[in-house]
C-alpha cells in the first residue's frame, strides 16, 4: 500500500504525466495543482537567469487561475531566503510579512566532463524557483508539507525539463521541414528572382524574422550589385547596388572576411554565400526592430540552406551567361536574328492583342564591301562595332536591335508609328555619320560612315513580321537606288510610286523582282 | 473572441478583468469574451509573432497595446483599419495628447483606439514627510530637494528594518524609462530632435537626467531588484515616496486611512514634466470576429464604462466627458493633477518608438544589475547610451528615412 506522501506524489505525477506544448502550459497545470494541494493563496514561479543572477517572476497562480506578472530579484542583492535554499532547496524565511516558502526547481544530470578519479558528480542546473504563500490566516508550513513541496519540485524541474527537449525537437522538426518546404517551392521555380523572392518570404514568415534580405555581388565578387529584400510588412524590395550606402557595401568585405559567426546576443546574421571560392554574395536575417535574439537552432538551419542556395544562385547564373552568349552576337553585342525573331512575334501578337503600333527599321552600312576591300577586314569589323555602339546607346528600352547578318540590322521598335520611326532614323543616321574611319588607315582624310534604312509599320504596311521584313526592305532598296546615305518609309514610298505611275511619268516596277536584284549587288552580301 | 491584456491592477487584474467581461455580456448576452494576460514583454514579443501563427498558437481578436506601438502595427500590417471597419468611428471625444496615436502616422485612419491612461507623479505619506519637512511642496519641487527629503528620511526610520525612503513603482523591480523620463525632460533632454530625424539619446542633457533618477537606486534611496513584498512599500510604512504613473491618491486613502498626497515628478532642471502613457486598443486584422472586436472597443469607450474601469485600474478615463466627470468628482484631485496635466509628455507615435523604449529598458536593466553588484560607473552608462543612440540612429534610416 502507498502512504499518504507516495500516493500525493504519484497523482501529481499523474496529473503532469502529458506531453505539455510548452512552459507556459506546464505551469498553468502544476501551479493550479500546487495550490489546490497546500491551500495556497498564491503561487508564483520565478525563471532562475543564471546569466543575470536574477529570479525573474514568470507566472503567477491565484485562486483558479494562472497569469503573468514581473518581479525580478537579484540574489546577488542576497535577499534572505537565499543562503537557506541554495543549501537546502527550500528556504522559509523571507521579507514577506506572512507565511511564504522558497522552492528550488533544478535538473540534476551527469556532468558531461567528468575528471579522471572522480566516481560520479553531478551538475546542478538551477531551472527556477517556486514562492508559495499563505497570507490568509497566517498558516504556517508543516515540516511534512515541507517534506512534500521538495519532492513536488522535483517533479515539476523534470517535467520542465522533458518539455523543454520536445519544444527544441519540435521547433526543430518545424525547421526542417520549413525549410524542405521552402527548397522545393525554390527548385520548382522557372525564373531565379521568383524564387528567390518566395524563399526569402518563406525564411520570413517560418523564422520570424523582422527583415531578411539577400546581397548579391558581381561575377568577381567584388561589387554588390543588387539587393532583394522583405521588410517587416512582408513586401519584397529590390534595389540596385549602386544606390547602396558606404557603410552597406563595407559589410561585404566584413562578411567574407570574418565569415559567419553566431553571437548569442546578435539580432543580426550575417551569412556568406559561397561556392567554392565564388563569391555568390550574402544573406542577412535581422531582428532589429523587435530586438529578439536569434537562436542557435536557427542559425545552424539557416547556415545548411544558404550552402543550397548558394549552388542553386551560381547554377542559374551560369545558365544565365550561357543564354546570354547564345543570343548575342560576340563581334557586336546586339542580339542574334533568332533571338529577335522570337521577341518579334511575341511584340506582333503583342501590338494586335492590345491595339498597339510597331515599326521596323532595316538598315546597313554604305559601302560596306569598299571598306573592307580597300581598308582591311579589321577596319570593317572596327566600322561593324562602331555603329552597332550607336545603335545599342540610342535606343529605348523597349527596342530590340539585332544583328540580322553581315553588314545588315534591324531594329524592332514597339508602340512606335512610321513618323516616330523617323525620327529615331534620322537620330541615328546623324549619330553613325558622326563617325569617322581612324585616320591612320586613311592618310589623314576624313572618311565618314553612312547608313542607309529602310521603314514598314505594324498594321499599316503588314501584320506578319514577313511582310513587316519585305516592305522595310523595299523601301530601303529605294534609298539605295536614290544615293544612300538616307531613310524611307514604305507607305510614303508606295505612294509615290503610285503616284508616278498615275502621272505616267514611270511604269510600276515589279518590287520583289527588283530587291532582290538590289539585294545581291548590296555590300556584304 | 479572445483579449489580449496586460496585468494592469497586478495580482487584481484577473478579478477586474472577470468584472469588465461581466458588464459587457450584461449589454451583449450572446458575446464570449476570454481574457489573456500577459506582461508588457510577452506582448512585445508576440506583436512580432501574431502576422504568421503556427497551427497551435491562438488568434488574438483584440490586443491592449501602449499607445506609442500604433505605427508600429500598422507598418507590420498587424492592426485593421477601424476606420475601414466603422466609417462613423470617430475620435471627437478622445483627450488630446491621446489622438495622434492612433492614426497610421500621415493619414487620418484610426488603426487603435484610446482605451485609458496615467500620468507620473509623487505620491508621499503625509505623516512620515511630516517629521523631516514643514514645506514638503516646495522641498519637494526640485530633484535635489527630493535627494535631502530622502536622506532626511532615511535618517528618521533608521530603526525600521526593511525602510527605504521611496518605494519602487516599477512592476518588475528594477530601474524603468517610464520612470525616468520625467527627469530627462526636466532636464531638457528627449528621445529624437523635434523633427524625428535624428535621436538625443547621447547628448548631455539625455545622460544627465537618466542619471537624476539613477542617483535614488544609487543612493540605496529606492530599492531595487528585491522581493516585492512588505520591503519599502507605502502601505507597509516601510517607504514614504514613491513616482507612480497610477492615480494612488483614492486607493491609499481607501486603504488603512492612510493620508498619501500628490505633487509633480520633481523637476531636474528648469521645469516639472510628467510622463503620460496612453493603453489603446486595437484590432487583429486576422481575427475572424472583426465587428464583434469593434463592438467590445466601442463598449469600453463608452463614459460611464471608461469612469468605472479607469477606476479600477487607478488610472484616467481616455475620453473627454468621463474624464471630467472624473477630475471635477473631488477638489483634490482636480487641483493635483490639472498642474501635472498640463505639463505632461508623451511619446511619439513612429515605427520604431517600441524599439528605442526596449533599448533602453535593456540599458537601465544592465544598470540595476551593476549597481547591486556595485560595479556601476557613468562612465559605463554613458557608453552604453552612445551606443544606443548609433543603434537608433540607424533604425532612424531604415524605418523612419
Amino acid at each position: 500500500m502507498l502512504d499518504r506522501k507516495s500516493y500525493t506524489l504519484y497523482k501529481f505525477h499523474k496529473q503532469l504525466n502529458q506531453s505539455f506544448q510548452n512552459k507556459r502550459s506546464l505551469l498553468e497545470c502544476a501551479l493550479p495543482a500546487l495550490r489546490n494541494l497546500f491551500k495556497l493563496d498564491r503561487v508564483y514561479f520565478f525563471d532562475w537567469q543564471q546569466e543575470r543572477a536574477l529570479l525573474s517572476l514568470k507566472m503567477m497562480c491565484k485562486k483558479e487561475y494562472c497569469m503573468d506578472m514581473q518581479e525580478d530579484i537579484s540574489v546577488l542583492n542576497e535577499p534572505v531566503f537565499l543562503r537557506q535554499l541554495l543549501q537546502t532547496g527550500i528556504a522559509e524565511t523571507t521579507d514577506l510579512s506572512y507565511p511564504a516558502l522558497y522552492v528550488l526547481v533544478k535538473w540534476q544530470r551527469p556532468s558531461l566532463e567528468l575528471k579522471a578519479g572522480e566516481v560520479h558528480s553531478y551538475m546542478q542546473d538551477r531551472v527556477g524557483v517556486l514562492r508559495l504563500e499563505r497570507f490568509r490566516k497566517n498558516r504556517v508550513f508543516t515540516n511534512a508539507e515541507i517534506d512534500l513541496i521538495k519532492d513536488l519540485g522535483l517533479e515539476i524541474s523534470h517535467n520542465l525539463r522533458n518539455t523543454e527537449i520536445d519544444q527544441a525537437k519540435n521547433q526543430r522538426l518545424r525547421v526542417s521541414t520549413a525549410l524542405n518546404d521552402l527548397s522545393t517551392i525554390f527548385a520548382s521555380s522557372l525564373r531565379l528572382n521568383d524564387g528567390l523572392e518566395l524563399i526569402l518570404k518563406g525564411v520570413q514568415k517560418y523564422f520570424r524574422f523582422d527583415r531578411v534580405r539577400l546581397y548579391l555581388t558581381d561575377a568577381d565578387g567584388s561589387k554588390i550589385k543588387s539587393v532583394l529584400g522583405v521588410d517587416v510588412s512582408g513586401k519584397v524590395t529590390q534595389e540596385d547596388g549602386k544606390n547602396l550606402g558606404e557603410g552597406e557595401t563595407q559589410i561585404l568585405k566584413e562578411v567574407f572576411d570574418s565569415s559567419a559567426t553566431y553571437r548569442s546576443v546578435r539580432s543580426v546574421v550575417y551569412i556568406p554565400l559561397k561556392v567554392q571560392r565564388n563569391k555568390v554574395g550574402f544573406l542577412t536575417f535581422d531582428n532589429l526592430l523587435s530586438r529578439r535574439k536569434i537562436g542557435y537552432l536557427d542559425f545552424i538551419s539557416l547556415q545548411q540552406f544558404a550552402t543550397q542556395m548558394a549552388l542553386t544562385i551560381d547554377n542559374a547564373r551560369l545558365f544565365e551567361r550561357v543564354q546570354e552568349l547564345s543570343n548575342y552576337d560576340e563581334l557586336t553585342k546586339l542580339p542574334v536574328r533568332r533571338y529577335f525573331n522570337e521577341k518579334f512575334a511575341e511584340e506582333i501578337y503583342r501590338s494586335k492583342r492590345f491595339d498597339l503600333t510597331l515599326s521596323l527599321i532595316i538598315m546597313d552600312i554604305d559601302w560596306f564591301k569598299q571598306i573592307n576591300d580597300g581598308y582591311g577586314h579589321q577596319i570593317g569589323d572596327w566600322a561593324l562595332k562602331e555603329v552597332s555602339r550607336v545603335i545599342r546607346t540610342g535606343l529605348r528600352q523597349t527596342d530590340v536591335p539585332c544583328r540580322f547578318g553581315g553588314d545588315e540590322m534591324i531594329i524592332m521598335l514597339p508602340r512606335t508609328n512610321g513618323e516616330e520611326a523617323k525620327i529615331i532614323a534620322k537620330r541615328l543616321k546623324d549619330r553613325i555619320h558622326a563617325i569617322t574611319l581612324p585616320e591612320r588607315y586613311t592618310d589623314g582624310e576624313a572618311v565618314h560612315l553612312s547608313i542607309s534604312q529602310g521603314i514598314s509599320s505594324f498594321p499599316m504596311d503588314g501584320e506578319t513580321p514577313e511582310v513587316l521584313l519585305e516592305k522595310a526592305d523595299k523601301a530601303l532598296y529605294v534609298v539605295k537606288q536614290n544615293g544612300r546615305g538616307s531613310f524611307a518609309v514604305y507607305r510614303e514610298v508606295a505612294e509615290q510610286a503610285e503616284a508616278a505611275v498615275e502621272a505616267g511619268t514611270e511604269t510600276p516596277a515589279e518590287p520583289a523582282a527588283d530587291a532582290s536584284a538590289a539585294k545581291s549587288s548590296r555590300p556584304g552580301k | 473572441m479572445i483579449l489580449w491584456a496586460m496585468p494592469d491592477a497586478g495580482a487584481k487584474s484577473r478579478e477586474q478583468y472577470n468584472t469588465l467581461v461581466s458588464l459587457f455580456k450584461e449589454e451583449y448576452p450572446s458575446a464570449d469574451l476570454t481574457i489573456r494576460i500577459f506582461t508588457r514583454n510577452v506582448l512585445w514579443r508576440r506583436m512580432f509573432t501574431i502576422k504568421n501563427p503556427t497551427h497551435e498558437e491562438e488568434i488574438p481578436d483584440v490586443i491592449q497595446i501602449p499607445h506609442y506601438w500604433t505605427a508600429l502595427l500598422v507598418r507590420e500590417g498587424v492592426a485593421a483599419n477601424l476606420s475601414e471597419l466603422d466609417p462613423g468611428l470617430s475620435l471627437s471625444e478622445c483627450l488630446l495628447p491621446l489622438k495622434a496615436h492612433c492614426y497610421q502616422p500621415g493619414t487620418k485612419d484610426i488603426y487603435s483606439y484610446p482605451w485609458w491612461f496615467d500620468l507620473s507623479a509623487l505620491h508621499y505619506r503625509a505623516d512620515h514627510l511630516k517629521l523631516v519637512t514643514a514645506h514638503p511642496e516646495q522641498d519637494l519641487a526640485t530633484w535635489q530637494g527630493l535627494l535631502n527629503v530622502c536622506e532626511a528620511l532615511r535618517e528618521t526610520f533608521s530603526g525600521v528594518a526593511g525602510y527605504y525612503p521611496m518605494q519602487n513603482s516599477d512592476w518588475r523591480g528594477s530601474l524603468s524609462m517610464r520612470n525616468a523620463l520625467p527627469c530627462v525632460w526636466s532636464r531638457g533632454g528627449g528621445l529624437l530632435s523635434e523633427n524625428r530625424s535624428e535621436t538625443l539619446v547621447g547628448t548631455k542633457n539625455f545622460k544627465e537626467g537618466i542619471h537624476d533618477y539613477v542617483t535614488l537606486a544609487l543612493k540605496n534611496y529606492m530599492p531595487i531588484l528585491r522581493e516585492r513584498g512588505s520591503l519599502g512599500t507605502l502601505a507597509s510604512g516601510k517607504a514614504s515616496m514613491m513616482i507612480s504613473r497610477k492615480q494612488g491618491i483614492k486607493t491609499f486613502n481607501v486603504r488603512r486611512g492612510l493620508r498619501v498626497r500628490t505633487l509633480p515628478v520633481p523637476a531636474t532642471g528648469e521645469e516639472s514634466h510628467a510622463y503620460l502613457s496612453g493603453m489603446n486598443l486595437f484590432v487583429n486584422v486576422r481575427s475572424e470576429h472583426k465587428k464583434d472586436a469593434l463592438k467590445f472597443i466601442k463598449f469600453c469607450a463608452r463614459p460611464d464604462i471608461q469612469l468605472r474601469y479607469a477606476g479600477m485600474v487607478e488610472a484616467f478615463p481616455a475620453f473627454e466627458g468621463a474624464f471630467e466627470q472624473f477630475i471635477f468628482s473631488s477638489s483634490q484631485r482636480l487641483q493635483t493633477y490639472t498642474g501635472i496635466l498640463s505639463s505632461a509628455r508623451t511619446l511619439p507615435n513612429i515605427t520604431i518608438m517600441g524599439t528605442i523604449m526596449e533599448i533602453l529598458k535593456r540599458i537601465l536593466a544592465v544598470c540595476a544589475t551593476q549597481i547591486v553588484e556595485n560595479r556601476f560607473t557613468q562612465a559605463s552608462l554613458d557608453r552604453e547610451l552612445d551606443l544606443a543612440a548609433k543603434e537608433v540612429e540607424y533604425l532612424l534610416s531604415i524605418y523612419e528615412g
